[in-house]
């Protein structure tokens, strides 16, 4: 019988009974022909890799990130929970050392959610990775976690939770913003005043194929990694830079997802999107299972991959090797240039976040306190189109008393009359607060 | 009358039972040679009783089991058609494994027909080396058993067996379907051997009833129906005792049924007067299978479980057994002989029970009667722990839906059924372990063949309807048929109904016992550049095991 090289958990929720609208790609189908591939493969009896029931997740595990408004149940359904609930349960498959690393299949999916939530954005409306990064904070008391993005999509609902934390280092690698949803994701994105260099955004060209992805996750994703040393790193695990993916134009493999996940050998990983449910996500994950396993991924590949793949043209290998030669100093010796910021003043930043999935427009003003001891508290002033207009607070983890004090005073002083709602999120006290 | 007969590791225990009860019980030694233990059984079982007739005989033997395990397996090609995943080799078996082209992808489409030549190339190696079997498997073959189907048509003439994967299991689940496959073949001779001789005797005691064999999911085959999946025969003693279980305790409630044997004791679980079925499939020796089983789990306590002082100072019983207890001329004391020493048991001689247990309670600074007491409690309070985790386990099997998550049904036993040697001596500690009601049949020794006796025919199949592409599948039957694109789940579940029916029939069911069950089904939308292309339905029905007859509702002991 076989042998897994590492133990390695898996939690399969393929939400059978949800989907986003009939016809949508986030539909009852997506996970069917993976769980037929990994059913006849075999994998459930592999030794050393075991299958998790998942669980819901908590109320209180969304409000360690998310500010829903104008409440959970509005803005949640029991499969965001559900899938929230699977990353859950993988993390706290490897942190309490039953394997070695764990893979998230779940679905819906997260990385478009961001800290307010009015509706769903980008098939998204719970930022799963987010909600399992800080259960594991609360529960392990670990700090430095590096989330590094796979999906064709930029990442942009993880970079905004983690925009202001110096200690967790998003990387997000996708396809180009200009060419594609939700169109950000830009190199100059590289995080608020307290966690400059914290955010680390790879855009990559249209058509990039198996030679480019890992070439830049070579050299700028590990070297990134091995100078930030956290002590997880999780991956979104999209699967949408696939070549045959309806939504997208990269050109990535299943044989290019195994040797990925092999060269980042993540603790733990959590699908994201990935619609080629048929031709490509059964051989996407399988490799990913059996790469995180340590085990033999030769064979996986598309059926037809032999005649249908086209290698990545030159013209894209020397503008990603360019690319990697620019961006390299420009993250490491932090030369993004910008606005200086005099500790203990409040930086401000407007923007709307637009909805697609639910329509949505949010405009934001934000509020954060420039601190040389800790993440900074902030604030966000946020009116949608739905017409909610709430006020967040949010005083990060370990936050120095100058920032829990501020922080405080912000939530205290502002009148509910004001706004609909007033939320604090009080993660060095561990409160949420609503008025 | 019906005649149930189980064949364990020391005895051979037969069961007469009719609708005014269980008329006889008979335990002959289990002998080295199987036939020679049967006919002792069988005649042991009828003497002295007037002719009876006998309505039918069911046999639950350890043929396909020794089998495996004592390595007496017929050599066997096998020619396997993979495509992408896991490497086909690592599943390797038997003395000519080969892998050929041919690939169907998930959904059952074609990618790569079987290659004639290739095929023709290895049949002839096979040749060579004198291989007269062959299984052909392929990967997804229960989705299109078309390309398994070619390759039999090509070399039937040159192998006495064929076995072909998709007839076996239609669930998924590529290198048990391989080993099985391999199994079925290698067990052919020696099975097809043994139900022949099995019959001569029969017919020599003039025993003509119908006769099946038990399967370890706890139902049962006609014998002469069996010869194309021996494998599935094997390990059917627990299925045994648990149908004994629902036999003798008769009621709807959800409980916990311990077979407490000498080294080891069984668990399963029964709800609704069935017996909770594996997930996967049971393991034959170093297989493992996609043939369907109970669920069940053993832990290493029982009768004569070696009673010791670990280095704590604590007592422990299990999991180790050193020969007989003490009372039987063993060298360790054994909960065995504190049952004797407390006067709850007679077997063997009480004085060197006494002796050991004395001397256990000097090395603990206990009293001999407090001693025994506790090693009773220690043997029972291991059996409650590994229930729990038994229960536990169940109980965490991942779901695959909101519904059921949200759901969440949850086995929790409410009485337990203890059979077995031990039984009737340990409930009261095993009551007390488990917080629960326990129950002792009166037929606790013999429920095992009193289960084969009441066993009824069961079978499954599986059904993969794909409107997009056309067609309707239900492999274990090599069913194939054309559908329309408005073939719904209702007609599915016709179609599942009427083949399995026929199956039963023809594996022997009594008519009045088709009850189809099914037990998965799922029906998918296909969408495809945001339209609705086809509709994708899975469907599971089976005969669930349980018991043949009304009358066997009423054998009620508890």
């Amino acid at each position: 019988m076989l042998k897994a090289e590492k133990k390695m958990g898996l939690i399969f929720f393929p939400a059978y009974d949800w989907a986003i609208s009939p016809n949508h790609p986030e539909r009852e189908e997506r996970l069917l022909y993976t769980q037929d591939q990994v059913l006849e493969e075999g994998v459930l009896d592999i030794e050393g890799i075991r299958e998790y029931r998942t669980r819901p997740a908590t109320v209180e595990d969304i409000r360690r990130v998310h500010f829903c408004v104008p409440d959970e149940p509005s803005v949640t359904t029991e499969s965001h929970m559900i899938s929230a609930g699977g990353c859950i349960v993988a993390a706290d498959a490897v942190m309490k050392k039953e394997v070695d690393c764990s893979f998230a299949l779940v679905r819906p999916p997260g990385h478009h959610a961001t800290r307010i939530v009015h509706g769903n954005r980008g098939f998204c409306n719970v930022n799963i990775e987010a909600v399992m990064i800080e259960y594991i904070r609360d529960t392990y008391g670990v700090r430095k976690v590096a989330v590094v993005d796979t999906d064709c999509h930029h990442g942009d609902g993880t970079q905004d939770v983690y925009w202001h934390d110096p200690d967790t280092l998003f990387i997000s690698l996708h396809q180009d913003g200009r060419t594609l949803y939700p169109g950000t994701g830009f190199p100059n994105e590289v995080g608020g005043p307290n966690a400059l260099g914290a955010t680390m955004n790879i855009p990559l060209p249209p058509h990039t194929g198996e030679k480019g992805i890992l070439y830049v996750l070579e050299n700028l994703i590990m070297p990134a990694l091995e100078r930030f040393q956290p002590e997880l790193i999780i991956n979104s695990a999209g699967q949408d830079n696939h070549y045959l993916d309806p939504i997208t134009n990269m050109n990535f493999s299943a044989q290019g997802y195994a040797r990925l996940s092999k060269i980042l050998n993540p603790d733990i990983a959590v699908l994201e999107g990935g619609y080629s449910i048929e031709s490509a996500l059964p051989y996407v994950n399988l490799g990913i299972i059996l790469a995180m396993a340590g085990m033999d991924t030769t064979h996986v590949k598309e059926p037809r991959y032999d005649e249908q793949y086209r290698p990545q043209e030159d013209r894209i290998s020397s503008y990603i090797e360019r690319l990697v030669e620019e961006l390299g100093p420009y993250f490491f010796e932090g030369k993004w240039g910008g606005p200086t910021y005099e500790i203990g003043s409040v930086a401000t930043k407007s923007r709307v976040i637009h909805y697609d999935t639910d329509m949505i427009s949010d405009n934001q003003t934000e509020h954060v306190r420039v601190c040389g001891d800790c993440g900074g508290c902030w604030k966000i002033h946020s009116s949608s189109t739905r017409g909610r207009r709430v006020l967040v607070v949010h005083i990060p983890r370990n936050a120095c008393p100058e920032c829990v004090k501020k922080g405080m005073d912000w939530f205290d002083r502002e009148e509910p009359e004001d706004y609909d709602h007033v939320f604090l999120q009080d993660r060095t006290n561990r409160q949420y607060l609503v008025k | 009358m019906i005649l149930g007969l189980d064949v364990g590791g020391t005895h051979t225990d037969t069961a007469l039972v009719s609708p005014g009860g269980v008329a006889r019980v008979v335990k002959t030694p289990t002998g080295s040679d199987l036939l020679e233990t049967l006919t002792e059984a069988l005649t042991r079982a009828l003497e002295t009783i007037p002719l009876v007739k006998l309505e039918r005989m069911v046999f639950s033997t350890t043929l396909a089991t020794n089998a495996v395990v004592q390595d007496r397996l017929d050599p066997v090609g096998m020619m396997v058609m993979a495509g992408p995943g896991i490497d086909p080799e690592l599943y390797s078996v038997g003395p000519c494994y080969r892998t050929i082209p041919g690939v169907v992808d998930h959904r059952g489409k074609e990618v790569v027909p079987p290659d004639r030549r290739a095929v023709e190339g290895i049949r002839e190696e096979m040749g060579w080396l004198g291989l007269d079997k062959v299984g052909v498997v392929g990967k997804f073959s229960v989705r299109h058993p078309g390309h398994e189907m070619s390759v039999r048509t090509w070399i039937k003439d040159h192998f006495s067996h064929v076995a072909l994967g998709h007839r076996i299991s239609g669930g998924l689940n590529f290198p048990r379907r391989i080993h099985t496959t391999y199994l079925n073949a290698a067990l052919n001779d020696i099975h097809v051997e043994f139900v022949q001789s099995l019959q001569a005797t029969l017919d020599r005691l003039g025993l003509d009833a119908p006769s099946y064999l038990l399967k370890p999911e706890g139902g049962t085959i006609l014998m002469d129906r069996s010869f194309d999946q021996p494998a599935h025969t094997a390990q059917s003693g627990p299925a045994a005792s648990v149908i004994g279980a629902i036999a003798l305790h008769c009621t709807p409630q959800t409980s916990l049924v311990l077979d407490i044997g000498g080294t080891t004791t069984d668990m399963a679980v029964i709800m609704n007067s069935a017996p909770l079925l594996n997930p996967t499939g049971v393991r034959i020796g170093p297989y493992k299978t996609s043939i369907r089983s109970l669920y069940t789990c053993s832990i290493g306590v029982g009768g004569d479980s070696e009673v010791r002082i670990d280095k704590q100072g604590n007592l422990r019983v299990g999991p180790n057994r050193q020969g007989p207890p003490a009372a039987m001329g063993g060298s360790v004391p054994t909960p065995t002989d504190a049952l004797v020493f407390l006067g709850k048991l007679k077997a063997g001689r009480a004085s060197r029970a006494c002796d050991a247990i004395e001397k256990l309670a000097q090395k603990i600074e206990k009293r001999p009667e407090e001693t025994a007491e506790r090693i009773l409690e220690e043997a029972a309070r291991v059996i409650a722990e590994g229930a729990s985790q038994f229960i536990q386990e169940i109980n965490s099997q991942p779901v695959y839906t909101i519904y059921e998550l949200i759901e969440d049904r949850k086995v929790e036993p409410e009485r337990v059924v203890l059979i077995g040697g031990p039984a009737l001596c340990l409930a009261p500690y095993v009551q007390e372990a488990l917080g629960l009601p326990a129950a002792v049949p009166k037929h606790y020794k013999a429920a095992n063949a009193i289960g084969a006796a009441c066993a009824r025919v069961t079978t499954e199949i599986n059904l993969h309807a794909d409107t997009e592409m056309g067609k309707a599948v239900i492999p274990e039957e090599e069913f194939e048929t054309s559908i329309g694109r408005d073939f719904t789940i209702e007609n599915a579940r016709a179609m599942a109904g009427e083949r399995l029916k026929e199956r039963a029939l023809r594996q022997g069911a009594n008519p009045e016992e088709l009850q189809v069950t099914v037990c998965d089904e799922q029906v998918f939308g296909m969408v495809r550049d945001f339209q609705r292309v086809g509709t994708n339905i899975r469907l599971r029905a089976q005969i669930t095991p349980g018991l043949t007859r009304k009358w066997m509702h009423e054998l009620c002991e508890i």
